[in-house]
């Protein structure tokens, strides 16, 4: 069976490209509202994000694994990595919070986002797809959507191509005005490619970085908005090898400048930290 | 560290900040790149029309035009021309490899010689190119060294310079330049109204090639047609400032053979330069994609090379991503119009640098999601 196919059969069925305990993607949130016009969305990327090395390893056998849903109770990420990715999404959270944002939570209901069929070039599944979850958002009444990582956030934005959406799509960090670093000293970031050169966001966390208290350390070859690589994830599903050399490559030129690398994007924090310590936005910023 | 690893690393730091510092210096270039982009794309909606006039121009100016369809009926013409036991030099051409032109003409039993540097380095050692404008950035300077030695038979130190053995190709070179009977080169761009070529180098290479040999032949894509004569003149402003050398050595333009008016200001043709000018136009898949709103974009390539050396794919893959001589981004898409390969396009993390340092402004992630998505469409209709 096609990958596109069998990613959409397991949205169906398990709500994710693959099988999964759903209460990994939930437990986080504890005093959020349910539903509401306006959400916080987490496509339940940073709570998978350690997960997706594991199920890359097995593409090959995706017709299998769609049968052994079983699994999905087995593979869970670790207490470690879970616990990391909650204290994000919980920061996050906090810090809209603290600043008035009033917003809900779609609890076990959230869908995911489709990112994954759209970024394989699956446009048939992904077209689908959106108009699916278009018309459950609709029914639930979102008029406003908060999102935490640019993958969701680039899919979300995408559905205009296919599909009659018309929610408004916002990052969590252009709400946050002005942050406070928790830490001192030089740190580099590491972009994420979708936020820096598909959706113009680059200078938003770039300038709250700026004035947070840490300094940006860059380089003409390493951060400059056409020369900061990829961390390799997006093409893990296709070529294991490939993502893992870009992977240490990128962390090799970031480490040059600074052991301090901080990641606005899951998916970077789980290609890149197999390398080096990697620290992100939510982590960084109070 | 592998060679290629060394060999991309030097070359990066080489020519990045070099574009980067040329466009700051000269702020005239993006907006030229602008404009071009508009003319070319005029060209592209209207390709028969601009074909068409292409051919007239070139014949008024007393030179051959020809339409091929594909590369073996591109081949036929251009051996017609050739024929046998010739001395051909090559003054670097992607659509003569595309053709895998210069073995056919060897096979024909014709003496064929690349004269572009990279393009004469990757001839003697039989490997394909792994960039569009310096082919044999893979190899080191010690690597250099090593096949010049090898090949030519001449003695180069293991710590030979990079002048020294510029040198030694330029010596043995020489005497092909000046013996041979007929120069092949591609084409920056092709001017519709007036059927003048232009080319871009720093060599001096395509200057010798379109100038000693009694014939020259041009082969290009048919997008590389361009309204206007100013049109060319901007084609090789913005490749060569993109490409990292501005401003270029030499920009050679030619329209049809040779001729003097000196004697009594008639015209006569040939004087000094070639008596023959052929010029091939090439579709190969091309006319096709030009139908398509999204695929279209590829053929508004310069072939720069620019957004190989962004790109975090090419720098770990080189030559091994694409089909040769398309490499990198845009040998991702090229590597699917001219060869109907899809496979290159699903290996494309969507990093973006490309779409970034285009000077095209060319949507390379848009344009290889249609790709992989047609790959996905034909699996899908295999099961």
């Amino acid at each position: 069976m096609v990958l596109g196919k069998l990613i959409f059969q397991n949205l169906q069925k398990f709500g994710f490209p693959y099988p999964i305990d759903k209460s990994v993607c939930t437990s986080w949130a504890k005093d959020i509202p349910k539903g509401g016009e306006t959400i916080i969305y987490t496509s339940c990327m940073y709570q998978t994000a350690s997960l997706s090395d594991i199920f890359s390893k097995f593409i090959p056998y995706a017709e299998k694994l769609s049968s052994l849903s079983a699994l999905a109770k087995l593979v869970k990420p670790s207490k470690e990595e879970i616990d990391r990715a909650y204290r994000i999404l919980q920061n996050i959270s906090l810090m809209l919070k603290r600043r008035g944002v009033q917003f809900g939570y779609l609890y076990e209901s959230e869908p995911y986002s489709g990112a994954i069929l759209l970024e394989l070039g699956y446009l048939d599944e992904f077209a689908e797809y959106a108009k699916i979850v278009t018309d459950f958002f609709k029914q639930k009444g979102i008029k406003r959507i908060i999102t935490v990582d640019p993958h969701t956030h680039n899919a979300l934005l995408r559905y205009k191509e296919f599909t009659n959406f018309d929610v408004d799509v916002v990052s969590y960090f252009e709400l946050l005005g002005n942050v406070k670093a928790r830490m001192q000293g030089e740190i580099v970031v590491h972009d994420s490619c979708l936020y820096s050169r598909f959706l113009g966001k680059r200078e938003v966390y770039r300038s709250l970085l700026n004035s947070s208290g840490v300094k940006l350390v860059e380089d003409e070859l390493v951060t400059e908005k056409d020369t900061s690589y990829c961390c390799g994830g997006p093409i893990k599903p296709v070529n294991r090898e490939l993502s893992e050399k870009i992977a240490r490559l990128r962390v090799e030129q970031l480490k040059r400048l600074s052991e301090n690398i901080v990641v606005v994007c899951p998916m970077c924090y789980a290609n890149l930290s197999k390398y080096h310590k990697i620290l992100d936005f939510a982590e960084v910023v109070e | 560290m592998s060679e290629w690893d060394i060999a991309v690393e030097r070359t990066i730091n080489n020519n990045v900040p070099r574009v980067h510092k040329i466009l700051s210096q000269y702020s005239y270039i993006q907006d030229l790149a602008k404009e071009l982009r508009k003319a070319k794309l005029e060209v592209l909606n209207n390709l028969q029309k601009y074909v068409e006039q292409t051919m007239e121009s070139v014949k008024r100016m007393g030179g051959n035009a020809y339409y091929a369809t594909n590369v073996y009926e591109a081949r036929e013409i251009i051996a017609k021309i050739v024929g046998k036991n010739k001395i051909v030099v090559f003054g670097k051409s992607m659509v003569a490899y595309e053709m895998r032109l210069r073995e056919y003409l060897k096979e024909l039993g014709n003496e064929v010689w690349e004269t572009d540097l990279g393009e004469f380095l990757i001839q003697l050692a039989n490997e394909p190119p792994s960039h569009i404008i310096a082919p044999a950035i893979h190899m080191t300077r010690e690597r250099v060294a090593k096949l010049l030695r090898e090949k030519l038979g001449v003695e180069v130190s293991e710590n030979a310079t990079h002048e020294e053995l510029v040198a030694i190709v330029r010596k043995f070179l020489r005497e092909k330049f000046v013996n041979a009977d007929v120069g092949i080169t591609g084409a920056n761009a092709i001017a519709a109204d007036t059927g003048s070529i232009i080319l871009v180098e720093n060599e001096g290479n395509i200057r010798m090639s379109t100038v000693l040999p009694s014939v020259h032949i041009a082969v290009a894509g048919v997008e590389k047609i361009v309204p206007t004569f100013y049109h060319a003149l901007l084609e090789a402003t913005v490749q060569a400032a993109y490409a990292g050398l501005y401003p270029p050595t030499y920009i050679n333009l030619t329209s049809g053979p040779s001729s003097t008016g000196d004697i009594e200001m008639k015209r006569v043709s040939p004087a000094h330069g070639p008596k023959e000018f052929h010029l091939v136009l090439l579709d190969n898949g091309r006319v096709k994609i030009s139908q398509d709103k999204v695929l279209k974009e590829v053929l508004l390539c310069i072939r720069c090379g620019r957004c190989h050396l962004h790109c975090p794919v090419y720098r770990v893959l080189g030559v091994n991503w694409g089909v040769p001589p398309f490499t990198g981004p845009m040998g991702a898409m090229w590597s699917y119009i001219v060869y109907g390969d899809t496979k290159p396009a699903t290996l494309c993390t969507h990093s973006g640098n490309c779409k970034e340092v285009c000077p095209m402004e060319i949507n390379i992630p848009g344009v290889l999601e249609k790709i992989k998505w047609i790959a996905n469409d034909k699996e899908r209709n295999k099961t």
